[in-house]
């Protein structure tokens, strides 16, 4: 009989991560399920996980090194694997065609074989079905129910979770296309498209937006409403605002996946009145401070 | 045989909780009846496979997902070429 440590191929004065590294490489490929056409797989697979029952257990390890139990006490029991239930009969509903269906769409011989086959099986899980779906920017954010119409007239109720990003798709466990006999209806995967709004950008979790304000709001500073994917809010322009300024609305972006929101930043825009302003003309026309400030001299701003 | 839900649990000593996480990844499909899920040895022996994986082989569940994946359709696969090695064994 092989002792655990030839088994496993490893040293006696192997470490436990060595162990554990040379229990999980073998496993992969003596594990019955993971090599059903494989039949010596079972007995060595036993033998392996007998080894690594003493050997991964640091107790055990030590009375076994020390001669206190052998290796038979470690023997596992019979033990039925899914691979026998998985080839036996036909109704198994997790089958699945995806690895070769494609093999049975061609005109050769072995695809109407495989046709045949496919016929005979008649417990296979629906196919997956694949849509797109388009939504606001603002839903993106918040999150919100929608109601996609199918192209067989029928409806599929979609949750957009909040946060979502353009091109993410969302998978409805279920909702495919329906099985036959006992197979299980496969998936409905649904690219969603955001569609960008004019005003906002983001940037991961971040918001921006562009927010016209007056001369007098930047003079003086001012209350003013400003638009989030959520809705207005308001905020504050300081007393001495300019082109540029970048004020932040905190947890006012999109939700993050480890909790919490983003930030808004709004980015402040000096417009003058649109028709000009005899008054305002007046005003700068009399503003000695205002020509000998020069803003493309460096450090004017 | 088949059993109940609680049978299950206890027979897999899976915890409930993560019985309804691998029921809603679909990892199992129990079959529906008027007194609640039923499973099969089919089921049980999946489960045992899940916790292989999970356990002592040290896949996370995104890894199990994969995995299960690819079984299904091998087998989906020599399920087919099981029945084509009939198909060819009744014709000829």
């Amino acid at each position: 009989m092989k002792s655990p440590y030839e088994i496993l191929g490893v040293e006696p004065a192997a470490s436990a991560a060595e162990i554990q590294k040379a229990f999980r490489k073998l496993a992969k490929t003596l594990h019955p399920d993971l090599n059903p056409g494989d039949k010596s797989a079972e007995e060595k697979f036993k033998e392996l996980t007998g080894a690594y029952d003493l050997l991964g257990d640091a107790d055990k390890r030590r009375r076994f090194d020390s001669g206190e139990i052998d290796a038979r006490g470690a023997e596992r029991q019979q033990r039925p694997y899914y691979r026998e239930y998985a080839a036996a009969d036909e109704d198994n509903p997790y089958a699945s065609a995806a690895g070769y269906g494609d093999y049975a769409e061609t005109d050769d011989a072995l695809a109407e074989l495989l046709r045949r086959a496919q016929r005979a099986r008649a417990n296979q899980r629906g196919e997956d079905l694949h849509y797109r779906l388009a939504i606001d920017f603002g839903d993106s954010i918040s999150g919100a129910e929608k109601r996609l119409t199918l192209p067989d007239g029928g409806v599929l109720d979609v949750r957009i979770p909040p946060g979502l990003v353009d091109g993410q798709i969302l998978r409805l466990k279920g909702k495919g296309a329906p099985g036959r006999g006992s197979g299980g209806p496969g998936d409905a995967f649904i690219e969603v498209e955001v569609l960008p709004d004019p005003r906002f950008s983001r940037e991961g979790d971040d918001i921006s937006l562009e927010l016209p304000i007056s001369l007098t709001e930047a003079v003086l500073g001012a209350q003013v409403r400003a638009p989030t994917p959520t809705g207005e809010v308001t905020l504050t322009v300081p007393k001495g605002s300019n082109t540029g300024t970048r004020l932040r609305l905190r947890g006012k972006g999109a939700p993050r996946r480890e909790g919490g929101h983003g930030d808004q930043y709004v980015k402040l825009k000096i417009v003058l009145p649109k028709s000009p302003d005899p008054e305002l003309e007046a005003f700068v026309a009399g503003w000695t401070q205002g020509r000998t400030f020069n803003p493309r001299e460096g450090g004017a701003s | 045989m088949i059993v109940s839900k609680q049978e299950f649990l206890d027979h897999s000593g899976v915890h409930a909780q993560m019985l309804e996480f691998w029921i809603e990844q679909r990892w199992l499909i129990p079959q529906e009846s008027p007194e609640g899920a039923r499973f099969s040895e089919r089921d049980i022996a999946r489960a045992r496979l899940i916790q292989d994986l999970k356990g002592d082989m040290g896949v996370n569940d995104e890894g199990v997902d994969v995995i299960l994946h690819l079984i299904d359709q091998l087998h989906g696969l020599r399920g087919a070429l099981a029945q084509v090695r009939e198909i060819q064994r009744g014709s000829v």
